[in-house]
């Protein structure tokens, strides 16, 4: 421990992240101060997989390293619905899945958004009920397969911009 | 005898059931007016999972099973069996049947259900608890909520066209499932695959390796309170998806095995490298020294090796638990650098460790690898007939079976290693408590994805 911290203190901070992208930097920016106005500073989102191939759920945990870290923007990913403005869900929806997510979205409280992650263009199953959108209002959709990181930064930020 | 898998297709006048060993492969027909055969799960556990999946698939029975329950077939799915050939249809919800739960029953035994959404980024699955107090008695694992139908999917594709869903059968696994496809397919075009592109694919396999590893090494001590671990590893595992983005276009590489090799930035790889094995040994030497931390991973849901055998597990869980199992010994690897690592504990702690040391070795192996060049081996058609092949994934040994007819895809079935090891789990729990549940969960670090298909 006294080694790291011995290290952190020679080489002192790194830049290290993409604040350095000007674009992001300004993304970034924007989506701090919009968060500040329309969600009292808190954005919190919960996060549901109705059926992915777990690809955008290694990029939303991404989301967390020091080199995204989300929540310094104030958006948190939260444990419960109850506590959640934004359901994000990834992947289609299973045939077994299906009630399981719109319980999920039940316990949402109002006002709530729904807020899809990713293209799977899989061909029709038995097994799929169908993407997201044929089941929920869907208020905002993040393209990708699987979006990165920094496209899901653009899309909430499309996302809020949208719905003000 | 290592149990590898047992799966059912359907032919034009009977069913038949493959069971696969290490050693050997036998196929067994089965009448398709009264499809029953016996059970293997007497001699073999991890054949449980197999032959209830049959029985939902195709409707075939096994004789003396003690475990009929549906597998993939949840509450409200209605009772049809989707592989076979004449089912086309589109199902629709059937009336909720309660599935039951194993149950340790006694006085003041409680029991806890998790999932299948859990509370975090994670993918949905059910974990059912029988607890006395604090003490784990038993837990089952209960999955096939992201059944998708996959294996029904590529039936009728051109067998270039299974790529596509290849790939995205379990993401963390994707190139490992692209490289084994590719196998499958030079097979059935009678073509070797060239050198440089088989050490471009195992460059990537190992890249993959470390970005699993890398986000494990991470969340293992996380999982123990300890987040400082998981900040250093996220950015590591992090330079590793850029890299692969550099290098292939895709931070999973989607879409970068189809028997190519590319023209790479060597130098990127290389400072990579080296910047990450100096991070990876630095981490190796600050993390020994937390002694509170190895106080939760120690003696943390052992698996025991008589029990890792004959649950037939495979990849980090079985390595840690002494079985020395690992695809890579092909005779092709060892040139470079590559040697089985394995540790005895079979702990949480073991885990850990044997991750950081396969981290460490996959970048020797990287190293070793970077000598090829540009070039590609075109697959243009494909012989009629079937066909195996096994990956070692970060997570073990993927396994996939074609059988391509009149050019079409006509069977495919994929076992993902997480498969076997999801169900030697619930061996690790028992005095344990349940608050190390998402530790020893998260060392065994296993595909919900590629379990469910």
């Amino acid at each position: 421990m006294i080694r790291f911290w011995q290290k952190r203190f020679k080489e002192g901070l790194k830049t290290q992240n993409l604040w350095a992208d000007k674009e992001m930097a300004a993304i970034k920016k924007e989506l701090k101060s919009q968060i500040a106005k329309t969600f009292a500073g808190s954005l919190a989102i919960r996060m549901v997989d109705s059926g992915s191939c777990n690809a955008c759920e290694a990029e939303c945990n991404a989301l967390s390293n020091p080199y995204y870290d989300l929540e310094r923007l104030g958006i948190h990913f939260v444990a419960s619905p109850r506590h959640a403005d934004i359901l994000l869900v990834s992947g289609v929806v299973t045939f077994n899945m299906y009630h399981h997510l719109l319980d999920a979205y039940k316990q949402l409280p109002n006002p709530k958004w729904v807020v899809t992650l990713g293209e799977c263009a899989l061909p029709a199953s038995f097994a799929i009920k169908g993407p997201v959108e044929r089941i929920l209002s869907v208020a905002h959709h993040i393209p990708g397969c699987p979006p990165e990181p920094d496209d899901i930064i653009r899309g909430l930020l499309q996302f809020i911009r949208k719905i003000q | 005898m290592r149990f590898i898998a047992r799966f059912a297709q359907e032919l034009s006048d009977r069913f038949e059931v493959i069971d696969l060993y290490d050693q050997k492969k036998i196929v067994t027909p089965v009448d398709k007016n009264d499809p029953i055969l016996p059970t293997l799960t007497r001699t073999y556990p991890a054949a449980i999972w197999f032959e209830r999946k049959i029985k939902d698939d195709f409707g075939i029975r096994f004789e003396k099973s003690f475990d009929t329950r549906p597998l993939v077939h949840h509450e409200r799915f209605p009772n049809v069996h989707p592989m076979r050939k004449d089912f086309k249809e589109k199902i629709d919800f059937a009336p909720f049947r309660p599935y039951p739960y194993e149950r340790i029953e006694g006085e003041g035994i409680f029991e806890v259900g998790v999932g299948p959404i859990h509370a975090g980024i994670i993918e949905p699955g059910h974990f059912h608890f029988s607890q006395e107090g604090e003490a784990i008695l038993h837990l089952e694992v209960r999955h096939f909520y992201k059944y998708r139908g996959i294996e029904k999917m590529m039936e009728g594709l051109e067998p270039l066209q299974g790529f596509g869903i290849v790939q995205k059968i379990s993401g963390n696994e994707s190139i490992a499932y692209q490289i084994a496809y590719l196998s499958l397919l030079a097979q059935a075009a009678g073509v070797e695959l060239d050198e440089n592109v088989r050490r471009f694919n195992a460059l990537l396999l190992e890249l993959e390796r470390l970005a699993h590893h890398l986000t494990d090494l991470g969340f293992i001590p996380n999982d123990a309170g300890f987040a400082p671990a998981l900040a250093f590893c996220s950015m590591l595992a992090e330079d590793t998806r850029r890299l692969l983005k550099k290098i292939c276009g895709h931070r999973f590489g989607f879409g970068a095995v189809r028997g190519e090799a590319l023209e790479i930035d060597k130098s990127a790889v290389r400072d990579y490298l080296e910047q990450t094995r100096e991070k990876l040994l630095f981490f190796q030497e600050w993390i020994t020294q937390i002694p509170s931390l190895w106080d939760r991973l120690d003696n943390t849901g052992i698996l025991p090796r008589h029990k890792a055998i004959k649950y037939s597990t495979v990849g980090i869980v079985a390595k840690a638990s002494g079985v020395a199992l690992d695809r890579r010994q092909d005779g092709w690897y060892e040139q470079f650098g590559f040697a089985p690592l394995s540790a005895s504990k079979g702990d949480v702690a073991a885990r850990f460790t044997l991750r950081l040391e396969e981290a460490l070795q996959s970048c020797e192996l990287i190293s070793n690898l970077l000598d090829f060049s540009k070039t590609d081996t075109p697959l243009e058609s494909f012989a009629d007939g079937e066909y195996l092949s096994f990956t070692e994934s970060s997570l073990g040994e993927v396994m996939l079976y074609l059988r391509i007819q009149e050019g079409k895809i006509d069977r495919f079935f994929a076992r993902d290693p997480s498969f076997v090891n999801w169900q030697a789990l619930h061996l690790m729990m028992p005095g344990n408590i349940i608050a190390d549940f998402p530790l020893i969960n998260k060392s065994c670090d296993l595909s919900y994805a590629g379990n469910d298909l």
